[in-house]
C-alpha cells in the first residue's frame, strides 16, 4: 500500500460543493440585487448635503421665525435684498415662479415653505420687507421674509449655507442661490444660479415628499440603499 | 479528492482576504457612510477663466472669499505654471474650502506636510475643505508634471497666529 489512503478511509469533508454552492449562489445573488438597484435605479433620492443652519430670524410680520418652525416642510431658501433692481440677480422672481406652481406638487399632507432671507439687514426693516411682499405678490402663509441683526445673517448665510455677499460702499453683491431643506433639517439641494430651472426645482421638492411618505417599514432599506449608490436624479 | 496541504492553505487564505475585503467594505460602506468620490462639478476650460462667466474669471484678489468668520472659500486656478491666487493669507483655526479648476493641462494640488493632494484637470473641479489649526507658512506644490516650467508652480497659505 501506498501512503495515500483509500476513498473510503478519507474523513467526510464537509466543504464539499453544497454548502460553497450555496454561498457562492448567495454572494451572486446579492451581486446581482445591487447591480439591479445601481442599473435600474428604482429609487432616486436627493443626496444629504448636511445639517442645516440653525436660526431665529424676525420675519415680515415682526414675529419671530426659527428653523424648528419649519420643521416637518419642505423649505426652499434664497437670499436677495430689498434694494436688489438692475444688475443684481432676480431671485425673488424665481420664487415668485415656485410660488405660483406650487399647485402642481404632490407633497400630500407636507407643506411647503419658501423663506428669502434679507441679506442687507442693516437696511431692510420688518416693514420694508412687507412691502416688497406685497409687491411681489407674496402669499404670506407660504412665502416668508426674514431679516436679523447682520451677525446672525452672516453666521446662517454665509456660516450655514456657504453663499458669499459682502456689503461694501458701492453697493451689495451677492451670489444668487436657491437651497432646499426638508422636514427633518436636513440641506438637501442647492441651485447656485441666479437662473436655476424650476422644473427641477418642484421635481425636487416632489422627490424629498416622495421620501418623506414612503421610506418607512421594509421601504425604507430601499431608500437607504438608493443613498448608500448615489441614485440622485440626474 | 486529495489537495495538498500548502495548496488547501492558501485556497483558505485567499477566501479568507475576500471575505475580510468584502466585510471591510459593507462596514464602511453602512457603518461608516463612506462613499465613493463622485464628479463635483464640470466647467469648459476654455472659458472657465473669462470675467464673470465663473467664481474663477474673478479679479485674482476675490477669489479667496470670507463666507463667515473662520469661513473661508478659494477658487484657484491651475495654468502653466502658476496657482492664481498664489498667495491666500487666513487666521488661525479657519476652515478652507479649496475649489481648484485647471484651464490648460494636468496639475497636481499638494499641500506641504500635509495629507492634502488633488489632481486638477482641466473641465474638472477639484474640491476639498481643510482646517488650519497651526500657523505658518504652508506650500503649495504642483506634483504632476505638467511642461518645462513645472518645477517653479507653487503657491503659500499663510495661516496667521
Amino acid at each position: 500500500m501506498t501512503s495515500t489512503t483509500t476513498p473510503a478511509a478519507r474523513p467526510s469533508n464537509p466543504f464539499t460543493a453544497p454548502v460553497w454552492l450555496i454561498f457562492y449562489s448567495l454572494l451572486a445573488l446579492v451581486a446581482l440585487f445591487v447591480g439591479i438597484f445601481i442599473v435600474l435605479r428604482p429609487v432616486v433620492v436627493l443626496p444629504r448635503i448636511t445639517l442645516a443652519p440653525g436660526f431665529r430670524l424676525t420675519d415680515q410680520t415682526g414675529a419671530q421665525l426659527s428653523n424648528e418652525d419649519l420643521r416637518g416642510s419642505i423649505t426652499l431658501y434664497t437670499f436677495t435684498h430689498t434694494g436688489c433692481q438692475d444688475n443684481c440677480p432676480q431671485t425673488s422672481a424665481v420664487m415668485a415662479q415656485v410660488q405660483a406652481r406650487l399647485d402642481e406638487l404632490n407633497t400630500g399632507d407636507i407643506p411647503v415653505r419658501l423663506v428669502t432671507i434679507s441679506i442687507d439687514p442693516e437696511n431692510d426693516t420688518p416693514e420694508q420687507l412687507a412691502a416688497y411682499a406685497a409687491q411681489l405678490g407674496a402669499d404670506p402663509a407660504v412665502w416668508q421674509f426674514v431679516t436679523g441683526s447682520p451677525v446672525q445673517i452672516k453666521s446662517v448665510v454665509g456660516g450655514g449655507f456657504s453663499v458669499y455677499y459682502n456689503t461694501r460702499e458701492d453697493g451689495i453683491r451677492f451670489d444668487p442661490a436657491f437651497m432646499l431643506v426638508d422636514g427633518a433639517g436636513l440641506w438637501r439641494a442647492e441651485y447656485r444660479t441666479a437662473v436655476p430651472d424650476v422644473d427641477i426645482i418642484l421635481r425636487d421638492i416632489n422627490l424629498l415628499a416622495e421620501e418623506a411618505q414612503h421610506a418607512d417599514g421594509p421601504s425604507r432599506l430601499a431608500y437607504e440603499a438608493a443613498h448608500l449608490f448615489l441614485c440622485y436624479p440626474r | 479528492m486529495h489537495i495538498d496541504t500548502r495548496e488547501r492553505n492558501y485556497i483558505v487564505l485567499s477566501v479568507l482576504l475576500m471575505l475580510i475585503f468584502a466585510t471591510a467594505l459593507m462596514v464602511s460602506a453602512f457603518a461608516y457612510g463612506i462613499q465613493v468620490p463622485v464628479p463635483y462639478e464640470r466647467v469648459d476650460p476654455r472659458t472657465v477663466a473669462t470675467p464673470g462667466a465663473s467664481p474663477w474669471g474673478n479679479p485674482v484678489e476675490e477669489r479667496v472669499r470670507e463666507l463667515a468668520p473662520n469661513k473661508y472659500e478659494a477658487y484657484i486656478l491651475a495654468q502653466a505654471w502658476v496657482f492664481l491666487p498664489n498667495k491666500i493669507t487666513i487666521p488661525k483655526g479657519s476652515s478652507l474650502t479649496l475649489y481648484v479648476t485647471s484651464k490648460d493641462v494636468q496639475h497636481g494640488f499638494n499641500i506641504q506636510g500635509t495629507n492634502i493632494n488633488m489632481m486638477i484637470l482641466p473641465g474638472q473641479v477639484s474640491t476639498l475643505t481643510a482646517t488650519f489649526d497651526k500657523p505658518g507658512t504652508y506650500n503649495i506644490v504642483c506634483n504632476e508634471y505638467c511642461g518645462v516650467g513645472h518645477q517653479t508652480m507653487y503657491a503659500t497659505i499663510e495661516v496667521q497666529p
